[in-house]
């Protein structure tokens, strides 16, 4: 047993030496799974799971919903859904001081929500709504840390790609955990508005006014987005409502995303072809570390780490909540190395258990347990927390993903404004995570009273 | 001669790569037909009855889908490294460390294709069915080998690509 255990644990080291020389994540988790499972059973039962093991994980139905959202994505970019919510959002919220920007955190988060990318929501947006802040003459740093920031919206706002592969690895009901991220996600919107507009009155320069628009203008604004959030209203409320699985539900999302794009005329071959591809490549991805983290699990449950680890960390004599927080400050060093999704798929294997056992085993009740709720709460609440802190990565140095990606496209800032721009975001969600870590109600209000 | 050799090189490599690019958009295209299948079945349980078998269906489509997705992601680069750790690194050591990832996929995409190819002959050979509809599970076996195959050749010419590289650096 113990010879597993370091089998186990020598796996890891080579795993993160695999990834340090840039093996993709993937190949690297199918390499030290496939060789572990091998060296811990030998080579005829591997061979034989090999039969239909990545068969099996790429028809699981809970999945299916993934490249759904992710074509629905896809599709949104290419038929301008985004110009359209950061015209109306503008129209409603440019004439204040910051207006601009807080139009642009508004059409982020909505467009996050539906394209489920955060790298794409930053950079579509970005092409969208640099151009105004520029014209109406934004600081460097607040325009483009604003776009960089919105960004990470998405992953909280569902349908979340992050958030369904999350539930699909501790068992929880994706319906249950889109329910709890609501409320924290509209939170982070309105903390991101909040932080614009204490920005502006600090340095009112650095966020003039908008032209106070016409009224046809608004008007016309506002009818433009209704179709979009029509849809979003159309797929996320009728998951709510229990009308529908996900799966459906995302496909009705393609159906009436494809169904406007064509309206507009924004519909034609090469658009389709672009859509098609960039599903390809994103669900291809996604998929293929999916195979990989099945393999690397068997490997590991079979050595007993994760058991170990948890063991291990219960024995320590720690107190619930100081692990929490050593975990999560885990995930945003993490963050710093790695995409989110990768992430999760790495990490929470081996956290999560050891949360179970410090909360006293998976059918734990409210009463006694370690962290004062049941275990089912525990997995909706700490869900939550996990997916904030790994999209914090993407705006922290020395990787922040987002900031690369608007700073190539606002070439006259240097990238260290566009990080300066980005703090008082990364503060922001500091203080959502405390709010959070200090009131799991506001994550488990919803799912309580909706199920 | 040897200039007519490398274009019909580049040649091949440009089939090779619409080929890929080609089995991905046919890959797309099988996940629009599983959207419509359950737009169908959504419209369909709203004013008659749900289309018979559309969970099996969509498990099915989807996961051959996703396998015809994998050369694509392998000839573009699409799969997900940590970057970090060696961004100083000399061009040289790159186009190393590209190799080995490419020697990597190209062992796996082999492995799962052998191994893929016995699961086929099980699957046919004890004749296992969605539940629903009876659609053998061998039938989605078959496009799933060609992406593994796919795979292999895209491999390949990421390797051969590593390989030039690290002979220019």
């Amino acid at each position: 047993m113990a010879d597993a255990l370091m089998t186990g644990f020598a796996g890891l080291v080579v795993l993160i030496l695999l990834i340090a020389i840039r093996m993709p994540i993937a190949l690297a988790m199918i390499i030290v799974g496939g060789v572990g499972v091998t060296l811990l059973n030998g080579t005829a039962i591997f061979m034989a799971q090999l039969k239909t093991l990545a068969y099996g994980q790429f028809s699981i139905y809970d999945l299916s919903v993934v490249p759904m959202f992710v074509l629905m994505g896809a599709l949104a970019t290419q038929a301008g859904l985004s110009k359209d919510m950061f015209r109306a959002a503008n129209a409603w919220l440019g004439w204040l001081r910051g207006g601009t920007a807080m139009a642009a955190i508004a059409a982020c988060a909505i467009f996050g929500a539906v394209c489920g990318s955060s790298l794409a929501t930053a950079s579509t947006m970005g092409k969208v709504a640099l151009p105004e802040l520029a014209r109406y003459r934004y600081s460097g740093a607040l325009a483009t840390g604003t776009l960089a920031a919105g960004g990470v919206l998405g992953i909280l706002i569902p349908p979340s790609v992050v958030l369904i592969i999350y539930s699909i690895i501790v068992e929880a009901n994706i319906v249950t955990m889109f329910m709890a991220a609501l409320i924290p996600g509209i939170m982070a919107v309105l903390l991101f508005l909040l932080t614009i507009a204490i920005y502006v009155t600090i340095w009112p320069e650095a966020g003039p006014r908008g032209d106070p628009n016409t009224r046809a203008e608004f008007i016309s604004a506002t009818l433009g987005v209704i179709p979009v959030l029509a849809i979003f209203l159309l797929v996320i409320g009728g998951i709510y409502a229990g009308f529908y699985n996900p799966t459906p539900a995302a496909a009705v999302g393609v159906f009436l995303v494809w169904l406007y794009g064509t309206f507009r005329g924004q519909m034609g071959l090469k658009a389709m072809r672009i859509s098609l591809l960039e599903t390809a490549s994103t669900t291809g991805m996604i998929y293929l570390i999916l195979l990989g983290a099945e393999m690397l699990k068997i490997f590991m449950s079979r050595a007993g780490v994760p058991q170990a680890t948890a063991e291990w960390m219960a024995n320590s004599g720690l107190a619930p909540m100081t692990v929490l927080l050593l975990l999560l400050v885990a995930l945003i060093a993490l963050g710093c190395l790695m995409d989110s999704l990768s992430m999760i798929l790495l990490a929470i294997p081996f956290f999560w258990p050891v949360l179970v056992e410090l909360n006293g085993g998976l059918y734990q009740m409210a009463e006694g347990s370690g962290f004062g709720m049941s275990t089912e709460d525990l997995k909706i609440w700490f869900g939550i927390l996990a997916l904030i802190v790994v999209e914090l990565g993407l705006i922290t140095p020395p990787v922040g993903m987002n900031v690369f990606v608007i700073s190539a496209l606002a070439q006259n800032v240097p990238m260290s404004e566009t990080f300066k721009g980005v703090m008082p975001f990364f503060l922001a969600e500091l203080v959502r995570v405390a709010i959070l870590l200090a009131f799991p109600v506001i994550v488990l209000w919803l799912p309580h009273i909706l199920s | 001669m040897s200039g007519s050799n490398t274009k019909q090189r580049a040649g091949l490599h440009g089939f090779a790569r619409s080929l890929v690019t080609g089995w991905a958009i046919l890959g797309g295209v099988i996940l629009l037909c599983v959207v419509l299948l359950n737009v169908v079945s959504v419209i369909g349980s709203t004013f008659w009855a749900p289309f018979p078998g559309d969970f099996e269906m969509t498990e099915v489509g989807v996961a051959v889908a996703a396998f015809m997705f994998l050369p694509y992601c392998q000839l573009t680069d699409a799969n997900v490294t940590a970057d970090i750790f060696t961004a100083n690194a000399s061009r040289r050591w790159v186009a190393v460390f590209a190799l080995l990832a490419s020697v990597g996929a190209l062992g796996f995409s082999l492995l799962l294709l052998w191994r893929m190819y016995a699961g086929l002959l099980d699957q046919k050979a004890y004749g296992y069915t969605t539940t629903i509809l009876q659609f053998p599970h061998w039938v989605a076996f078959v496009p799933i080998l060609m992406s593994l195959a796919l795979l292999a050749l895209a491999a390949a010419l990421t390797l051969r690509d590593s390989l030039t590289k690290l002979s220019e650096s």
